[in-house]
C-alpha cells in the first residue's frame, strides 16, 4: 500500500500534467497540429519527423491530491493528512498517466494541394477514478459506516498501450474552409479496462436481531478485462522473450482497432477563425491474450448458527466454517473467463474560436494555397475527452503571437481539473528547415513539482520545407 | 532584431531554467514509512435461538443441562489477523424469556483444543413478557492479543443453572467482534 501510494504520487509529481495538448492545438506552422486537428490551416508544404524525437508527450495529473498534500515536511503527522486527503477526495476525482511518443512522422502536398500526412506513434493512457468507497472501507473499515453501503461502483479504471499507425488528409476547399481527416489503425500492446461496475457491500444494524449486524453484499457485477497481461505472467518468460512479444504487438501481432481524426477550420472573417475536431473516434476488438476477472452475485449473512449436536466438550461438530465458505462461494461467483470485449477510445474534442490582429502575412509561395495568418492571434479552446463517467473538460484562452517569420511563442492561460492557475508557454522556431518546439504547460507549477496536480511538457524536432 | 532576438533568448531561457531548475520541495518522501492503515470492522460471529426442545438428548430423549457446540472460525488464521491484529472488542447478548437461569461459557481454543480465553458469566432469567437481556463485553487489548491469533474456534457451552421453575421458554444468543487492525 505505502509503495503504491508513493508510486502515484512520485508519478504526479515528476512526469507531466494534463490530458490536454492545448499549446499545440491549431498551430500551423508544427504538423503536430494536424494529429489533433487534421482540418488545421497549415502553412508548410513537407515535413518529415526526426524518428522518436518529432513529438515527446508525457502527461500525468491528479485532480484532487498532490505530494504536498501527504508528505507535507513542516507536519510529521502524515496519517492525519492521508486520513483528511481520503475525507476530502471524492468518487469523481481521478488520476492520469497519458504518454505518447511519435516514431515516424512526414508529410508533403500531393499534386492537387491536399496534404497528406502519415506516421506511427506509440501511446500509452492510464485513467483512474478514486475508488472513494473501496478505499474507506480498506483505511477506515466498517466501523464507523454501519448502514452506509460502500459501493463498487467507485471501481472505475481503463488503462492501455498501443502503437498507431495513421494517415490523414488536409484538404483547403476555399479560402475560408479547410477539412481534414485521419485514419488510424490501433496495434493493441496491453489494455485493462474496469467500468459500469455495480454493487455494494453494507452493514446494516439489526435492533430486532437475530444478531447485532447483518453483512450485505448486494448485486455484485464487478469485472476487469484485460488484454495482454495474461501471457506477461507466465514466470518462466524471460525478460527478452517478453520483450519481443511487447515488440510483435507493436506490429500488429496482438489486438487490432480502427479509428477516425476528423477536423475542420472555417474562417468567419479574415481575422475570425473557428476550428473543431474529434480525435480517436474508434474502438479496440480484444480476442487475442484476453483474460477476464468477474465477482458477482448477492449474499448476506448475520452469523455462523451452531446447532449443539451430542458432543463432548471442545469436539468439532459440524464442519460450520466449510458450509458457510461453500455458500458464500455459491453465491458470490469469482471467476476467470477469456472472453472477448470491445473497448472505445477515449475519444477527445476540440473547438476554438481566434481573432487575428496586427499585420497580417501571407506565405511567399506563390504556389501555395492562399495562407494568410495574423502575427497576433488569440482565442479560447475547449477540450473534452471522453472518461468512464463522462467528458472531462478544460477551456484555456490564448495569445499566438508570431515574433518573426520563423519564429513564434504562445501563451496560454487554461483552466480545468487540475488547476485554476495554469500558465503554459510554447516556443517554436525554425532555422532553415528545422524545426524544434518546445511547450510547457502550468509553469508556476515547475517553481515546486510537489505542489502541482499537474503540469505539461512536449518538445519535438523535426523538418518542415516551404516549396 | 536584436530586440527579437532578446525575446527569443530571455524565453528559452525561462523554459529551460524551469526545466532546470524545476523541484520538489517541502516534501518529506520517508514519511511513508509512517503510513499506517487502521481499519476498525465490526464482524457478527456466532447466533443461535433455542428452546427447551433443544435441551432434550436425541439419543436418550433425556432433559440435559448442558448444550455445547464448537466453530471454527478459519479467519483467525489469516495473515491480516497473525500480523496485523491489534485488539478485538467482543459483544455477548442473551435474550432469555426461561424463567431460569444459565451460566454462560465461551472459550477461544487453539486447534489442539488449549483454551485461550474464557469469557464466563451468568445469563439473568427473564419470562415470555420481559425477556431479560444479558450482555459482556470483552476486550483484548494489543499486550494480550497473542491469545486471539492462538484461536481458531469458538465454543459455546450454556448450562442450565438449578431452579423450580417450569422450563419452557427461548433463549437467544448474539455475538460479534469490533477488530481493530494496524497494517
Amino acid at each position: 500500500m505505502r509503495i503504491l501510494l508513493t508510486l502515484t504520487f512520485l508519478l504526479n509529481a515528476i512526469l507531466s500534467q494534463g490530458q490536454n495538448k492545448q499549446l499545440l492545438y491549431d498551430v500551423g506552422s508544427l504538423p503536430q497540429s494536424l494529429m489533433s486537428n487534421p482540418g488545421t490551416n497549415i502553412s508548410f508544404d513537407r515535413h518529415i519527423g526526426i524518428p522518436f524525437l518529432s513529438q515527446i508527450h508525457f502527461s500525468a495529473g491528479s485532480s484532487g491530491l498532490n505530494l504536498h498534500d501527504i508528505f507535507d515536511d513542516s507536519n510529521p503527522n502524515v496519517n492525519e493528512r492521508v486520513s483528511r486527503a481520503l475525507k476530502n477526495l471524492t468518487d469523481t476525482d481521478f488520476f492520469t498517466v497519458r504518454e505518447q511518443l511519435e516514431i515516424v512522422s512526414f508529410g508533403w502536398r500531393l499534386g492537387n494541394e491536399d496534404y497528406l500526412s502519415l506516421g506511427i506513434y506509440q501511446e500509452m493512457d492510464g485513467f483512474a477514478y478514486f475508488p472513494k468507497d473501496p478505499a474507506v472501507l480498506v483505511y477506515e473499515g466498517n466501523y464507523n459506516y454501519i448502514d452506509v453501503p460502500f459501493n463498487f461502483s467507485d471501481v472505475s479504471f481503463t488503462g492501455e498501450a498501443m502503437s498507431v499507425y495513421h494517415a490523414g488528409l488536409n484538404k483547403k476547399v476555399d479560402n475560408r474552409l479547410t477539412l481534414g481527416g485521419r485514419l488510424k489503425i490501433y496495434s493493441g500492446i496491453f489494455n485493462v479496462e474496469s467500468t459500469d461496475n455495480t454493487g455494494a457491500f453494507t452493514t446494516t444494524s439489526t435492533p430486532g436481531g437475530p444478531n447485532y449486524y447483518r453483512h450485505f453484499a448486494d448485486n455484485i457485477n464487478v469485472r476487469v478485462n484485460t488484454s495482454g497481461y495474461k501471457s506477461l505472467k507466465d514466470e518462466n518468460q524471460r525478460v527478452e522473450e517478453a520483450t519481443a512479444a511487447l515488440l510483435k504487438r507493436s506490429f500488429f501481432g496482438g489486438n487490432i482497432g480502427v479509428g477516425v481524426d476528423l477536423g475542420v477550420t472555417y474562417k468567419i472573417e479574415e481575422d475570425l477563425i473557428v476550428t473543431g475536431s474529434v480525435q480517436d473516434l474508434g474502438l479496440m476488438f480484444h480476442k487475442k491474450d484476453v483474460e477476464n476477472y468477474f465477482y458477482t452475485g448477492s449474499y448476506q449473512t448475520d452469523g455462523i448458527e451452531p446447532l449443539f449436536p451430542e458432543a463432548g466438550p471442545g469436539a468439532t461438530t459440524l464442519p460450520y466454517w466449510d458450509i458457510f465458505e461453500a455458500e458464500v462461494d455459491a453465491n458470490l461467483k469469482d471467476e476467470i473467463l477469456n472472453k472477448a470485449y470491445l473497448t472505445w477510445r477515449p475519444y477527445i474534442l476540440n473547438a476554438s474560436v481566434e481573432y487575428g490582429f496586427g499585420r497580417f502575412y501571407e506565405s511567399c509561395n506563390c504556389l501555395v494555397p492562399e495562407f494568410k495568418e495574423a502575427v497576433n492571434l488569440i482565442g479560447v479552446h475547449l477540450f473534452g475527452i471522453k472518461r468512464p463517467k463522462g467528458l472531462k473538460y478544460a477551456v484555456n484562452s490564448y495569445y499566438d503571437r508570431k515574433i518573426t517569420q520563423n519564429t513564434r511563442i504562445k501563451f496560454a492561460y487554461t483552466i480545468d481539473d487540475f488547476s485554476y492557475t495554469n500558465l503554459g508557454l510554447l516556443f517554436s522556431t525554425r532555422l532553415k528547415n528545422f524545426n524544434f518546439y518546445l511547450a510547457a504547460d502550468n509553469l508556476l507549477g515547475y517553481f515546486n513539482l510537489a505542489k502541482s496536480n499537474g503540469q505539461s511538457v512536449q518538445l519535438g524536432f523535426q523538418f518542415v520545407f516551404d516549396r | 532584431m536584436p530586440f527579437t532576438k532578446s525575446i527569443i533568448h530571455f524565453l528559452l531561457f525561462l523554459l529551460f531554467s524551469l526545466g532546470l531548475t524545476s523541484c520538489v520541495k517541502d516534501v518529506d518522501l520517508n514519511q511513508t514509512k509512517d503510513i499506517s492503515l487502521k481499519p476498525k470492522l465490526q464482524i457478527d460471529l456466532l447466533i443461535f435461538d433455542v428452546d427447551q426442545a433443544d435441551f432434550i438428548d436425541t439419543i436418550t430423549f433425556q432433559q440435559k443441562t448442558i448444550l455445547r457446540d464448537t466453530v471454527r472460525l478459519e479467519f483467525l488464521d489469516d495473515s491480516y489477523v497473525q500480523d496485523d491484529l491489534v485488539e478485538v472488542e467482543f459483544s455477548f447478548k442473551y435474550i432469555n424469556t426461561f424463567s431460569r437461569s444459565f451460566h454462560n461459557k465461551i472459550s477461544f481454543l487453539s486447534e489442539n483444543n488449549t483454551t485461550q480465553r474464557v469469557v464466563e458469566f451468568d445469563i439473568d432469567a427473564g419470562d415470555k413478557e420481559n425477556p431479560a437481556t444479558t450482555e459482556r463485553i470483552d476486550l483484548i487489548e494489543i499486550d494480550r492479543i497473542s491469545v486471539i491469533r492462538r484461536s481458531i474456534k469458538m465454543a459455546v457451552e450454556i448450562e442450565v443453572l438449578p431452579g423450580s421453575d417450569p422450563f419452557t421458554g427461548e433463549l437467544k444468543f448474539q455475538s460479534k467482534g469490533l477488530f481493530s487492525f494496524e497494517f
